[in-house]
């Protein structure tokens, strides 16, 4: 019985590893543009995310950064283009499900569940785990206490990895903002998600809460092999923290590269001081 | 006249104990039936910020589909189940017609949706099951009818089973809730689809199948409302009305409160019933029960805006 047990639990743990090599591609978004009304978002971006990576995306606010994070997990339905997630092109997916597809998020203003505990707003973020469909569980509870205990353990693990275990029952509203972040990290952690999106996981921090910040982001990247996609604002982190970097500006790529290519791009540097165009 | 307001209805109670737990009693069956409605509400209300106006017709409707397939020869207890299955569908209906294509317009769009629901289920209902009224299958689904007698400090207290059974029911219905709510993996989600829909969303709860899950839950709470109220006063449209109680009630516990929800309503449940019969009757002739709640709830809102349990909205800015 236990045995059956453990072949269950390693069946979730192994989603990350999905038979893509490191290295290739994870993501792929083509030709991506999206408008609200009159107004052009993004227009006609395509990159890519390569699997085990850490891909940053800057630019100066505007760019379209966030709205591409919202493309990519499903909040937004770009007009044209196309995004293809581990090898298959997807259509319309809602968010809901691009979660059960692998790829978790954090919000640039933390979107916590603020009346509930660190612990049950981590545990949120394994739902997507759980094998039988939600309308099942709420009919028989049985098996699904079994199935709660892995996934109390997984989560105590994450906990206990983002040094949290303090807050572990503090209802989140009450948590100081740079905690708050970390938590936010934590759910999306407990999805075990094969695409990672962080959007500004390091805006209002201070330094030592970035160092902190900084150091997790990268266990993840190494520890866990997850692959990571993150918008960020200070550059000293940026250059740190990535392998490749891609630049937008006004809804249009303008630079995609190592950090020291993207550094030199006169094009970058142009839209960061701000050259009239 | 200030004896008649301070000081008799105090001696009154104190000189006929066993009547006063009488009246308490009374006030504390219909409180009951009050919460549950008000549970309804509160439930949908924090899982879609959707104000249900259609709380109080599901319960007739429940009702009558209930008593309405024990008529056409269906034995009590499949008609139960067979009416669950008929408030699944309306729950699922409901979001496929009505919500899901309102999905992200302002609240008072979609409350206006929940009005329709309303009217559309009092003609529907009317069609199906005839508008006269109905009596409760109450012996036929096991609930004894008869009365427990007491005789507290010598006098004479009357229970009917049936309350006392309505009162056990509710009960455990709002301990099930509760431990649905907050020990559940389900329980989390709804929980959390109320706090923060995009956040929700983001970690793979679908809003449509929690949507369902909570009109079927509150459809749920309709039928056992419905049946331990049709016990009492028969099934009729007129029940709808009582839907209206659950107002003050939200009032009093707040829209988000599950614990203010049921204390709100016992409370109105037994406040209205001592004015009722202390001040009502011998002051003001009578019939006060029809608007001291809502006096209540006027008077608790100029002190406490956000209700008695609701949480304190804090605007950042």
């Amino acid at each position: 019985m236990n045995v059956h047990v453990q072949e269950d639990l390693s069946q979730h743990t192994s989603r990350a590893d999905d038979g893509i090599a490191k290295g290739a591609d994870l993501l792929k978004v083509e030709n991506i543009s999206l408008s609200f009304g009159g107004v052009k978002a993004i227009t006609d971006i395509s990159f890519d995310i390569k699997k085990g990576e850490i891909r940053a995306i800057i630019g100066p606010n505007g760019a379209g950064k966030t709205s591409m994070l919202n493309v990519i997990n499903g909040f937004y339905f770009p007009q044209q283009g196309t995004i293809t997630f581990r090898g298959e092109e997807r259509r319309r997916a809602r968010a809901s499900e691009t979660a059960r597809d692998g790829i978790a998020r954090t919000f640039q203003n933390i979107a916590l569940f603020k009346g509930m505990s660190t612990l049950d707003n981590i545990m949120t973020g394994r739902i997507t785990l759980q094998k039988r469909n939600l309308l099942w569980h709420a009919l028989w509870k049985g098996p699904a206490e079994r199935e709660e205990i892995e996934h109390r353990e997984a989560v105590e693990r994450i906990i206990d990895f983002l040094e949290i275990e303090h807050i572990r029952k503090t209802p989140v509203g009450r948590l100081p903002y740079g905690l708050q972040k970390r938590v936010e990290l934590g759910r999306a952690l407990a999805a075990e998600p094969a695409l990672l999106l962080l959007d500004e996981p390091m805006a209002g921090m201070n330094l030592e809460e970035k160092a902190d910040m900084s150091r997790f982001i990268l266990d993840v990247n190494q520890q866990y092999g997850t692959t990571i996609a993150l918008i960020e604002h200070d550059m000293g982190v940026v250059m740190d923290l990535s392998d490749r970097v891609v630049v937008l500006d006004y809804g249009k790529k303008i630079g995609d590269g190592t950090p020291d290519e993207v550094r030199n791009n006169p094009d970058v540097i142009d839209a960061y001081l701000g050259v009239p165009h | 006249m200030l004896s008649e307001i301070f000081v008799e209805p105090f001696v009154d109670m104190v000189s006929a104990p066993d009547f006063l737990m009488q009246v308490l009693w009374e006030g504390l069956v219909s409180g009951i039936l009050y919460a549950l409605i008000a549970l309804g509400f509160v439930l949908i209300y924090r899982s879609s910020r959707i104000f249900n106006f259609a709380q109080g017709i599901m319960v007739v409707f429940a009702a009558l589909t209930l008593v309405g397939l024990h008529e056409a020869g269906v034995p009590a207890w499949v008609s139960v189940a067979l009416t669950l299955g008929v408030m699944f569908v309306l729950a699922f209906v409901v979001e496929r017609v009505v919500l899901r294509p309102l999905v992200g317009q302002p609240d008072i769009i979609l409350f206006m949706a929940t009005i329709g629901i309303t009217l559309f289920l009092i003609g529907f209902g009317e069609i199906i099951f005839g508008g006269e009224n109905k009596v409760m299958i109450t012996e036929q689904l096991g609930i004894p009818t008869d009365s427990v007698v007491f005789e507290p400090f010598g006098g004479l207290l009357i229970l009917e089973q049936k309350d006392i059974a309505a009162a056990a029911i509710a009960a455990l219905l709002v301990i099930g809730l509760l431990l649905f709510l907050n020990k559940t993996r389900m329980g989390r989600a709804i929980r959390a689809l109320g706090d923060d829909p995009q956040a929700a969303m983001s970690v793979g709860i679908s809003l449509q199948t929690i949507w369902v899950l909570v009109w079927f839950i509150a459809g749920i709470i309709a039928l056992v409302t419905g049946i331990a109220w049709g016990a009492r006063a028969g099934v009729s449209f007129a029940l709808e009305v009582i839907a209206y109680k659950a107002l003050p009630v939200l009032m009093l516990g707040g829209l988000e409160s599950i614990s203010g929800a049921i204390v709100g309503g016992l409370m109105i449940g037994m406040l209205e019933k001592l004015f009722e019969i202390y001040w009502g009757q011998p002051l003001l002739g009578g019939n006060t029960e029809t608007w001291f709640a809502f006096m209540l709830a006027l008077v608790v809102l100029l002190f406490r805006p956000q209700g008695l349990f609701g949480e304190r909205i804090i605007e950042r800015v």
